[in-house]
């Protein structure tokens, strides 16, 4: 479908990437600027570069300590979530047996559970299993509640597909699992890199549970930890800004390098909802 | 065959069912059965008071109207943001399409950035951005003389909610424009060409071919924004504080709760019985709203 005037959907696309872009970048010239250059030039690149800005806030800020906490909440809870899902979604997609769609059904009631409806029966049980400021709490919770979404979309995905490939498979003598390996997951390949990622950002950026779960700043994720930095420093915005860039490039850039193939597989409809 | 069928059932789904059972199911039931006693969150649950919680925050002449009050902010957050994702979301999607595809996955990658920004990163950054003294925003509204506009966004009582609206759907616009736009690609060419034989313009394609087949999306997004905006917590709790200011004027049920179970600046915790049975109270009217959007997405699906 061509338009007959292209150049105002341009000027429109153009105008919503600034809105988009502008805010951020503008927040990577003020955290280079000392705080005179802050309050007075709230726009544009810096005059001079402060890059001492950033040694600063990097060792004042225990930036390190967050960022490496981060890392394994995301990278572990991903990587449950997407073994976990992959290996029920082929089940409950595949086997027929009693109780299939009571499980399947109740993977689904979870998409709409806005979670801190449970926090407190959940700060309960961490604290009874002593996990209570402990990373591996904010792991459980972002891998559990990360698994309806998962499990949903897979199941979906490996229904919509005709089962010829698995036969063939089996009747080469191919057990379950050798199936589940071979077949089905080079399958669902774009919707579990595509689920990898979504909630990669979303238990990276998560805020409510470390909150709630963890105390002693030696455990704590960026979210939560730039947060007392900003109670600390409350004024010293040139100490601020760099950490709060620091903070969020980390998924700026996992998105970046993956957008290609995420962008590819989302408009394939490989979330399909 | 049979029994090892069963082993490899076990093996495959077990893990998964355990994980969400143990940290989902379990809390969940935890909840309504905490949500019927006056406990504090210590000590053994003795004091059952049956559904007392409940008519307390309903109807008390105490909390009902802080209640009332979130709830409607939460509907006001979901209607807020309704229009604009409808607005932009559609409108950018529809745009989208009908550039070439190499610019088009430009736009796209671009207008995902802010969704995958960290939500206290996105609301320092206004918070500063709309900072009365030096803030940018003030700054430039000054320097073109629209003084009428210079207004303490964020400490106005009508002004800080729907600029948080605005800040939250600035930074989620990314996955409806998406979404929109795989549902617009998997609208058939054929009809677009019928369209055009039968004479039909831009907006009249829009409204009687493209919006009918997309109709299920739109239903599933405007669930995933009730699911959101009723879980609303980070962007307030930053940007105003666990009283939700000024004056509870952006008071949500994310932030009501979270005084009510483990107090806040100034306030005291309320007591665990009765936090949970805010928590429940906002699962049923998540849950209401859901199936209803379900059911008429499984509607328009099937008229199609």
């Amino acid at each position: 479908m061509q338009a007959k005037r292209p150049w105002i959907q341009y000027v429109i696309l153009v105008i919503y990437a600034l809105i988009v872009i502008l805010p951020l970048l503008n927040l990577v010239f003020l955290s280079f600027k000392d705080l005179a250059g802050i309050a007075q030039h709230p726009f544009g690149p810096p005059a001079t570069w402060h890059w001492s800005n950033y040694a600063q806030a990097w060792t004042d800020g225990n930036l390190l300590t967050y960022l490496v906490n981060t890392a394994i909440v995301s990278v572990l809870s991903v990587f449950i979530i997407l073994l976990f899902s992959s290996a029920a979604a082929y089940v409950l997609a595949r086997f027929e047996f009693r109780g299939n769609q009571l499980i399947y059904l109740t993977f689904l009631a979870g998409l709409a559970l806005p979670i801190q409806m449970i926090a407190i029966p959940l700060f309960i049980l961490m604290k009874h299993l002593n996990l209570l400021d402990h990373l591996l709490s904010v792991v459980l919770v972002y891998s559990a509640s990360g698994l309806s979404f998962s499990v949903f979309l897979l199941v979906n995905f490996i229904r919509s597909v005709p089962r010829d490939l698995e036969e063939a498979a089996f009747l080469d003598g191919a057990n379950h699992w050798q199936v589940y390996i071979r077949v089905i997951l080079p399958l669902i390949r774009p919707s579990l890199t595509t689920v990898g990622l979504l909630n990669f950002i979303h238990s990276w950026n998560g805020f409510f549970f470390p909150l709630i779960l963890l105390s002693n700043p030696e455990h704590m994720t960026v979210a939560v930890g730039v947060l007392s930095f900003i109670g600390e420093y409350a004024t010293q915005w040139n100490l601020l800004l760099p950490a709060l860039v620091i903070v969020m490039l980390p998924t700026i850039i996992v998105f970046v390098i993956a957008s290609r193939q995420f962008i590819r597989n989302m408009t394939a409809g490989a979330i399909k909802i | 065959m049979k029994r090892r069928n069963r082993l490899v059932m076990i093996g495959f789904l077990g893990p998964a069912v355990i994980l969400y059972v143990t940290f989902i199911v379990y809390p969940f039931l935890s909840s309504l059965r905490y949500s019927l006693y006056n406990w504090n969150g210590v000590g053994p649950l003795t004091n059952f008071i049956g559904l007392k919680n409940f008519s307390y925050i309903l109807f008390s002449r105490d909390f009902s109207p802080q209640f009332w009050n979130a709830v409607v902010h939460n509907l006001y957050f979901f209607v807020l943001s309704m229009v604009l994702t409808t607005i932009a979301g559609l409108g950018l999607a529809y745009v989208l399409m009908s550039i070439h595809e190499r610019p088009s996955r430009w736009f796209q990658v671009i207008y995902f950035i802010p969704m995958v920004v960290p939500p206290i990163v996105i609301a320092y950054l206004w918070s500063m951005y709309l900072e009365p003294n030096f803030g940018a925003i003030p700054t430039i509204l000054r320097a073109l003389h629209l003084n009428a506009l210079d207004v303490p966004y964020l400490g106005s009582h009508a002004l800080a909610l729907p600029t948080i609206a605005v800040i939250s759907a600035w930074a989620g616009m990314g996955f409806p424009i998406l979404i929109f736009l795989a549902a617009f690609i998997s609208v058939p060419e054929e009809l677009f060409d019928a369209a055009k034989v039968d004479g039909a313009g831009r907006w009249r394609t829009f409204f009687s071919v493209v919006f009918p087949v997309i109709r299920p999306t739109f239903l599933s997004v405007m669930t995933l924004n009730f699911v959101g905006a009723f879980g609303t917590f980070d962007y307030i709790y930053i940007m105003e504080g666990t009283q939700a200011g000024p004056d509870y004027a952006t008071d949500v049920l994310g932030t009501l709760f979270y005084r009510t179970a483990f107090g806040g600046f100034g306030t005291t915790a309320q007591g665990v019985g009765l936090a949970t049975a805010l928590a429940v109270l906002g699962f049923l009217i998540v849950m209401i709203a859901s199936a209803i959007l379900v059911f008429l997405q499984k509607r328009a699906a099937v008229n199609l």
